[in-house]
């Protein structure tokens, strides 16, 4: 053998000079090497790992992915990929000394290869990264997109106003109507059935059928100030300033109508139509019956259960 | 010995024609019939009274376990077996629940006599 | 196009059921939920029709994510396992339970995605290198994003064949349909057909391999 490139010693030192785990383990899973990188993050030295079995230094990995992993390298050939995201710290290894004494593993991602030797024997090699970093930069990103995401005013889902927006403005409109004397009304509606349309169809469809109402239903506000908001699960608000009652529970009706109308089957449904249908609660105030948000609120939601004591389908007024 | 009835249920041709084999070899003079699903399965079963079933999980229709079931009941002293390469925690505690045995796929000679195994004491 | 026999093609199928029975029992240890998964059809195609039939099946935006390996020895070929973008992030989303409300996939969520291909891949790939007793040589996972046309033609060229395999993949009671792709030329498909004949004649005819 020349020396130089090709020389063992010289690979030796770029082995323990490299800034990734190597471990080889032979036919049988027995160690035969174990590079000084290795030996930093695990505290095991290459000398006590010589001709060990690998489980019986990581008995834990026992019928793990990364024991079916070693299979496939030595039985079929084939390289596998352990991801950070799917498996999580699977070896004790640490970054520092701080964070051993903490336990505090590092995050690892691993490849495992087989390794074909001229004179047939074979060997599978399990090479271990570092990917801290990586980890802590997505978990930042997670982080602002979160922020980001609760600073819209948007349901995720419909496409409509969320609960925020609705809190926001209800708050608004209620101060407004009382400091102008105008009449203000709220709706609180929401899905007949809907738990039961849920477990019959699935949660996708469940969803499927929440964006449809409220895709029926929020093109249905005339004015610009007039808000749709999804204000819980299966619950929707709308609130209509400058609105009096009577307006306000004409919208109401010809809203229940249309949902009935566009006949989406509900074969869970306890009523005998079979078709998903809503309750509508209506509340108002006005200059000679002033109330804060909250009152609004509630009475909208007594106005709905009362809808739904009634038989469901329709609409009542506080 | 008597010879033993045994009822294949696969939707693929080239296993039920495996099972058969590794029988075959071991006991040329059993009787075997094939479904290739659950429903079949069924139908031929009430008729058939088979000593032995061994079913397939992964069938389109009605699926291996609840066809199982369904067999347990009919014939509450027959030996039935259902085979998959899937060998995850609930199917096995589901078959265990049932009351039928479980082996993994691929299916092989050593397999077959396994499941074979209590009709031949 | 080389045809296989009825019972050839049974053969086949039954293979990739087992392969991606196997798959579904490693994912379900990982994610410590049930999964399941099928091949209820193959076919073959050329790559023009592949991508043709991908295309048809979109509903999103139509961008795929594939993760391909390369596969030789026995028979030579680029694997792929494909699903919509969507797809995948519900995939991920349901196996590490954490939602990233981006609609990419993060470089962490797309090592996840290869790391699911190359169980799946190999468990497939496996499976047949078994039955038709020769071994083959394979690469570590590449992750792909794109239209369908882009993805398949990272290997071959006009004249190549595509075994598709469509795969229903069930996780937490929410099914995913997905499809792999062996990209292949047409001596590979030849000897894959020929090893296919062989495994039938050894298992039915009781010769010798």
């Amino acid at each position: 053998m020349s020396r130089g490139a090709g020389s063992l010693p010289l690979l030796q030192l770029v082995l323990d000079c490299i800034g990734v785990g190597a471990i080889v383990l032979d036919a049988e899973r027995r160690i035969v090497l174990w590079n000084r990188w290795m030996s930093q993050h695990s505290g095991v030295l290459g000398d006590e790992t010589q001709d060990r079995n690998f489980f019986d230094l990581f008995p834990e990995q026992r019928d793990k992915r990364l024991d079916g992993a070693i299979s496939q390298a030595l039985r079929n050939n084939l390289p596998s990929l352990l991801s950070q995201t799917l498996n999580r710290w699977p070896l004790p290894l640490y970054a520092s000394k701080s964070q051993a004494e903490q336990g505090e593993r590092m995050h690892q991602a691993l490849t495992v290869s087989p390794l074909n030797m001229d004179d047939g024997q074979r060997f599978c090699l399990i090479q271990v990264s570092d990917v801290s970093a990586a980890v802590q930069r997505e978990n930042l990103l997670r982080e602002q997109a979160m922020a980001l995401r609760s600073q819209t005013l948007l349901d995720d889902l419909t496409g409509v106003a969320n609960r925020r927006h609705f809190d926001m403005a209800i708050d608004r409109e209620a101060r407004r109507a009382r400091r102008m004397g105008t009449p203000l009304s709220l709706m609180m509606l929401d899905i007949d059935f809907f738990k039961a349309y849920n477990d019959h169809y699935g949660h996708q469809q469940g969803d499927a059928c929440l964006e449809a109402v409220a895709s029926a239903l929020s093109t249905m506000q005339q004015r610009p100030a007039d808000l749709f908001a999804r204000y819980g699960g299966e619950e929707f608000a709308v609130i209509l300033p400058d609105t009096p009652a009577e307006a306000a529970v004409a919208m109401a009706n010809a809203m229940c109508r249309k949902v009935h109308d566009l006949r989406i089957p509900h074969q869970a449904s306890h009523s005998s139509e079979r078709v998903v249908t809503i309750s509508i609660g209506v509340a108002s105030t006005d200059a000679s019956h002033p109330g804060e948000a909250y009152d609004l609120i509630n009475a909208a939601d007594r106005a709905l259960y009362q809808a739904k004591a009634c038989g469901r389908n329709r609409v009542e007024s506080a | 010995m008597k010879p033993s009835t045994v009822l294949i249920v696969d939707d693929s041709r080239v296993s039920r024609m495996l099972t058969r084999q590794h029988i075959t070899v071991r006991h040329a003079d059993w009787v075997i019939e094939e479904a290739a699903n659950g429903n079949d399965a069924l139908v031929i079963a009430r008729d058939l009274q088979p000593d032995l079933v061994l079913l397939d999980v992964n069938m389109p229709g009605m699926n291996g376990v609840d066809a199982a079931a369904a067999l347990r009941e009919m014939l509450p002293n027959a030996h039935i077996s259902l085979l998959t390469a899937n060998v995850q925690a609930a199917t096995r505690q589901r078959a265990e629940a049932i009351g039928v045995g479980f082996m993994e796929k691929p299916i092989t000679a050593e397999r077959i006599a396994q499941l074979i195994a209590p009709l031949e004491a | 196009m080389i045809r296989l026999s009825d019972l050839e093609h049974d053969a086949l199928v039954e293979l990739f059921n087992i392969g991606v029975g196997q798959a579904a029992s490693a994912m379900s240890e990982i994610v410590s939920e049930t999964v399941t998964m099928a091949v209820p059809a193959i076919s073959f195609l050329n790559r023009a029709a592949a991508a043709k039939l991908l295309a048809s099946k979109s509903t999103g935006s139509g961008r795929i994510c594939g993760i391909s390996q390369r596969y030789s020895g026995a028979f030579d070929t680029d694997a792929i396992l494909m699903f919509p973008e969507e797809k995948s992030q519900e995939i991920v989303r349901l196996m590490v339970g954490q939602a990233m409300p981006l609609d990419e996939l993060t470089a962490m969520e797309q090592e996840a995605m290869s790391e699911i291909g190359n169980i799946l891949l190999n468990s497939c790939v496996g499976a047949l290198a078994n039955i038709i007793g020769h071994e083959l040589h394979g690469s570590l996972p590449d992750y792909h994003v794109g239209y369908s046309q882009d993805i398949l033609a990272l290997s071959g060229d006009s004249e190549t064949v595509v075994l598709m395999l469509h795969i229903e993949f069930v996780v937490e009671r929410q099914q995913i349909a997905g499809d792999v792709a062996f990209i292949m030329d047409m001596s590979a498909l030849q000897d894959l057909k020929q090893h296919v004949a062989l495994y039938l004649a050894r298992a039915f005819g009781g010769e010798q391999p």
